[in-house]
């Protein structure tokens, strides 16, 4: 199983790892992808800021579990 | 008797005579004919659109030849990670805007240096200020002012390193802690300001003898700014008057003296005051650090999770490097099986935060060896107990990340355990901190996007048995040409005094990333033993057939001698040898050549080495004052091939990173730096020095040239942490936030006093 | 206007035509070629610019030449005698007391200068008498010994 950035394609092994690589790519390809789903890149951003435990990172992970899984 | 003949020998400095002679020229010292005088003129507000520059008066001024800004330039922006475009930030010459005090603008060659700066006085910049932004923290805020354009939150970089299931080993710890620490920034200092001559001739080429850490990467950088065909740049590097991270990157007085000498076809020099070269070349990035550290009740450490952001100034730099080994190194020396970090970089509107030795680990060991004595206390185990508990071993895998194979860790250990039992009880108010840390031999990063092997070396042998060794690997006062030559000399058999090195020129030297991340002796010194090895093989090639020898037999050159392994009697003169080789080739030259780029390694260094440090302090409970009595370090960098050279590295890191922990500091008031000279920036000098003491372990390294590994940097990593924790131990107040002063010693110790009552 | 100044720098007298704000590294470093002496700050913070003056260790940056006038330089290419080395020049090859070697003009002439006024000091002696001087590189301890070599009578200098 992999998912694929649904902007640039990279593979990843998790959502997680790549919510990680959309929001650190942080350019405006990967953010209006992000806004195109009615989330804001920075609010996932400052929410990693304020807390342990990745909580911006696994709110996006979750959209895109749903939207860019492969199966192998 | 050692295997060795060269190797581990206590010997001179090869540029030891001319250094101590003062014979030794730098590039503040190289005089050319015809040669002009540049200086640069630079942004006094932090952040401001270059709305018009005026230079038509400047320009008038009798001695006068030339002023550019970035009109004059390509418009391109650079560094050194080129791989990344959008990490391509800095134009150098500020085109349209303007983010640190400190921006260059405009700059001028004249006849003379005080004509150049009469010059500066005269260029008129019309400014439109715009809202600056100093904190970081402040930076990440959506309604900060936006430093580049569009770039969300001002955020430069992320970078995050995951292992193991972090949240579900929590749920399994006894005792969990989280801390927050600040790291502040620190200045290099390099004796040697930043300088250049550049000089371009009417062949179009052109030539820059500078202080540099990297000839290559110059080389490259200035051909990408300027135009220029690599091969018609030509980098030298003459003697260096230091480094430490600062001169890897390219830099102002490199660019405009570049950019004034193709305009004018005139030699062109320009050396940064000390006074730019506080507040205008880049600094140690300061970093805010939010940990959560959690344990088993018999202190076996089950998972770690750390948040960075740190102060980036104005510009990507190394910085980008620097977030991602902080992070690295908060793991080490110890085996996390669960870890997470998630590290951002924030631009902001003060001078751009970069390298500087240790890398980003001086701040994440800081931090790590703090936080690991208030988990020791709380869980009522000795410090020493508790890194032995958890501290790395041989042969280690970090899991997904590195392989280590030498390690000597818990040796260093034992080592200082006996030591602190050896000093006994201690008077009031002294205490001894412990310090461990680990640091990689060179990093296999390559976001320069070179094509070329990471370390390079050519061997050339002349008729009389001479040495010539060519390679691009710097050295800046940290000796490389002196271990490099020793390695050569090893490999080929022959004495130090038959090498001759010639390092770190372009247009003769093969390319070498240069002397960054502790990488020289590692990476340069396997291309440098390749190179004499494949030289000495043409040798022993021709010695065998001369000798008869049967091929059953090996051979190999020590001391001079050509002979066979097994009857070493058995035997023909090296430089003997080297004439017939010659004579035997059609007169063709002895060439050998060598090459290093780690392979197979994990993604961050081929070696790694260890330590654990234990400083003493005596504090002064009336003042805050404290003393550094002593600092003993035990440490471990596989074989030592050039011992003088690791005493100095560790007495010089004990001074540098010292310094981080107990005073140096660069207190800015809206992103003006307030201590820009010598006077005002607090070093260690030598009444402050502490004895110093090294207690070696010895360890092999498979990876490197006869077992060596790094031994630069990351002595440069304990001693704030060391500090930190021997303040503690003295008068049980501790300090989150670097550098220690007395001032925040005589505070929390009137806190505590408070608090008892 | 430019005025006269004579003075010896290195046993070899010296006759110049200078700006009277010209300062005396200025004129060794960029009028006598003697590059040397270095300079760090020009603020005299940090001691690369030492040079001795009638005796005395002094911060080049922050003496008017013209104060030399009549007086006697020495410059770390006047300590050694052709090609023999000066005991403090062996001791700090020996102790490895440089490494970049930027400071190391300064901190040479700052050594002879206390160990000329003071053959035999105390450690603490010696620390104070290169505390005007910076090193970057080394943590001065390997100066520290050199200079310890020297006092102990382990570098002869050669009649």
């Amino acid at each position: 199983m992999s998912y694929h950035c649904p902007v640039c394609n990279k593979v990843s092994s998790s959502a997680m790892d790549l919510a990680r690589h959309m929001i650190g790519r942080g350019d405006k390809v990967h953010r209006d992808w992000i806004s195109s789903k009615g989330f804001k890149y920075s609010e996932f951003l400052t929410l990693q800021f304020k807390s342990f435990g990745g909580e911006g990172y696994k709110t996006l992970a979750k959209i895109l579990e749903k939207e860019t899984k492969v199966e192998d | 008797m050692s295997k060795y003949s060269v190797i581990g020998k206590r010997v001179h400095r090869v540029d030891g005579p001319e250094k101590v002679t003062g014979s030794a020229k730098y590039t503040f010292d190289i005089v050319l004919h015809n040669m002009l005088y540049g200086k640069i003129l630079r942004s006094p507000y932090p952040h401001a659109r270059i709305v018009n520059i005026d230079t038509s008066q400047a320009e008038r001024l009798i001695g006068v030849k030339a002023v550019v800004t970035g009109k004059d330039t390509l418009g391109r922006k650079q560094s050194t990670w080129r791989r990344f475009p959008e990490l391509c930030d800095e134009e150098i010459l500020c085109r349209t805007k303007v983010r640190y005090i400190g921006d260059p603008v405009a700059a001028v060659a004249a006849i003379d240096e005080d004509t150049a700066e009469e010059a500066l006085d005269l260029i008129e910049v019309e400014y439109e200020l715009l809202p600056a932004v100093f904190d970081p923290m402040e930076a990440i805020k959506e309604e900060a002012p936006q430093i580049h354009e569009g770039v969300e939150l001002n955020i430069n970089v992320t970078r995050h390193i995951e292992w193991g299931d972090v949240d579900e080993a929590f749920k399994q710890c006894d005792y969990i802690r989280e801390d927050h620490f600040k790291c502040s920034s620190q200045a290099h200092v390099c004796m040697e300001t930043h300088c250049a001559v550049a000089s371009f001739g009417y062949d179009s080429k052109l030539t820059i003898w500078t202080s540099t850490q990297s000839s290559y990467y110059i080389q490259a950088l200035v051909a990408d700014m300027l135009g220029l065909r690599e091969g018609d740049v030509r980098v030298i590097k003459p003697h260096t008057g230091g480094g430490f991270g600062s001169k890897f990157e390219l830099d102002s007085a490199q660019f405009c003296a570049s950019l004034l000498s193709m305009k004018l076809c005139q030699p062109v020099k320009i050396v940064l005051s000390r006074e730019e070269e506080f507040t205008a070349t880049k600094r140690r990035t300061p970093m805010y650090y939010s940990v959560k550290l959690g344990a088993k009740k018999d202190g076996t450490m089950l998972a770690k999770e750390v948040r960075v952001i740190t102060e980036g100034g104005a510009y990507t730099g190394m910085g980008a490097t620097a977030l991602y080994l902080t992070g690295f190194f908060s793991s080490f020396p110890y085996k996390y099986p669960n870890y997470r970090y998630d590290g951002y970089r924030a631009y902001t509107n003060t001078a751009p935060a970069s390298a500087m030795r240790g890398f980003g680990a001086p701040q994440s060991t800081f931090v790590g060896e703090s936080q690991i004595d208030m988990l020791a206390e709380d869980l009522g185990i000795d410090p020493i107990e508790i890194r032995r508990k958890n501290g790395m071993t041989p042969d280690y895998e970090v899991p997904g990340q590195a392989h280590i194979q030498s390690c000597g860790l818990h040796q260093c250990l034992d080592k200082i355990d006996e030591h602190i039992k050896e000093r006994g009880e201690l008077p009031p108010n002294r205490g001894i901190g412990v310090s461990a840390y680990g640091f990689m031999s060179g990093g296999i990063f390559n976001w320069f996007d070179t094509p070329y092997a990471f370390s390079a070396a050519i061997v050339r042998i002349n008729i009389d048995g001479k040495v010539d060794l060519f390679t691009g690997a710097c050295d800046i006062g940290q000796g490389s040409d002196t271990t490099l030559s020793m390695i050569c000399a090893e490999e080929l058999g022959v004495h130090l005094d038959d090498i001759r090195i010639h390092a770190a020129d372009t247009g003769i030297c093969p390319a070498d990333l240069g002397a960054w991340g502790s990488r020289e002796t590692l990476m340069n010194g396997n291309a440098v033993k390749m190179a004499a090895a494949d030289a000495k093989r043409q040798l022993l090639e021709f010695a065998a057939a001369k000798l008869g020898a049967n091929i059953v037999y090996d051979m190999d050159i020590k001391d001079q001698w050509v002979h066979m392994v097994d009857r070493p009697e058995r035997g023909l003169s090296y430089f003997d040898i080297v004439k017939d080789t010659i004579r035997g080739r059609d007169g063709e030259t002895i060439i050998g050549r060598g090459h290093y780029t780690p392979h197979r390694k994990g993604m961050i260094s081929p070696a790694y080495s260890f330590g654990v440090q234990a400083a003493e302090v005596e504090v002064d409970t009336e003042t805050g004052k404290y003393k550094l009595i002593n600092v003993t370090t035990a440490h471990e960098s596989g074989t030592v091939i050039n011992p003088v050279g690791i005493e100095g590295q560790l007495e010089g890191a004990v001074m540098m990173a010292g310094g981080y922990g107990f005073c140096e500091d660069q207190p800015m008031d809206e992103g003006k730096i307030l201590n820009p000279s010598i006077a005002d920036y607090k070093l260690i000098r030598s009444l402050d020095m502490p004895e110093t003491k090294i207690l070696e372990v010895d360890t092999y390294e498979p990876e490197g040239p006869f077992g060596a590994k790094e031994a630069g940097e990351g002595l440069t990593n304990p001693t704030a942490g060391a500090i930190g924790n021997a303040v503690y131990k003295a008068v049980g107040v501790r300090i989150n936030d670097l550098p220690i002063t007395p001032e925040k010693v005589l505070k929390a110790l009137k806190e505590k006093k408070q608090q008892a009552e | 206007m430019k005025k006269e100044l004579r003075f010896t720098v290195n046993g070899q007298p010296y006759e110049l035509y200078i700006k009277p704000k010209t300062i005396l590294v200025e004129v060794l470093r960029a009028h006598l070629g003697l590059t040397g002496t270095k300079r760090g700050c020009d603020s005299s913070s940090c001691g690369a610019c030492t040079v001795i003056l009638n005796g005395m260790a002094v911060k080049s940056c922050s003496v008017l030449a013209l104060q030399a006038n009549g007086g006697e330089v020495l410059t770390v290419e006047g300590l050694a005698k052709g090609n023999e080395l000066h005991p403090l020049q062996k001791a700090f090859l020996d102790h490895g007391a440089f490494q970049c070697g930027f400071c190391t003009s300064g901190m040479l002439m700052s050594s002879k200068a206390l160990l000329d006024e003071n053959p035999n000091p105390t450690k603490e002696q010696i620390k104070e008498g290169i505390d005007g001087n910076i090193c970057r590189c080394t943590g001065y301890n390997s100066i520290i010994r050199a200079l310890t070599g020297v006092v102990k009578g382990e570098y002869k200098e050669e009649k």
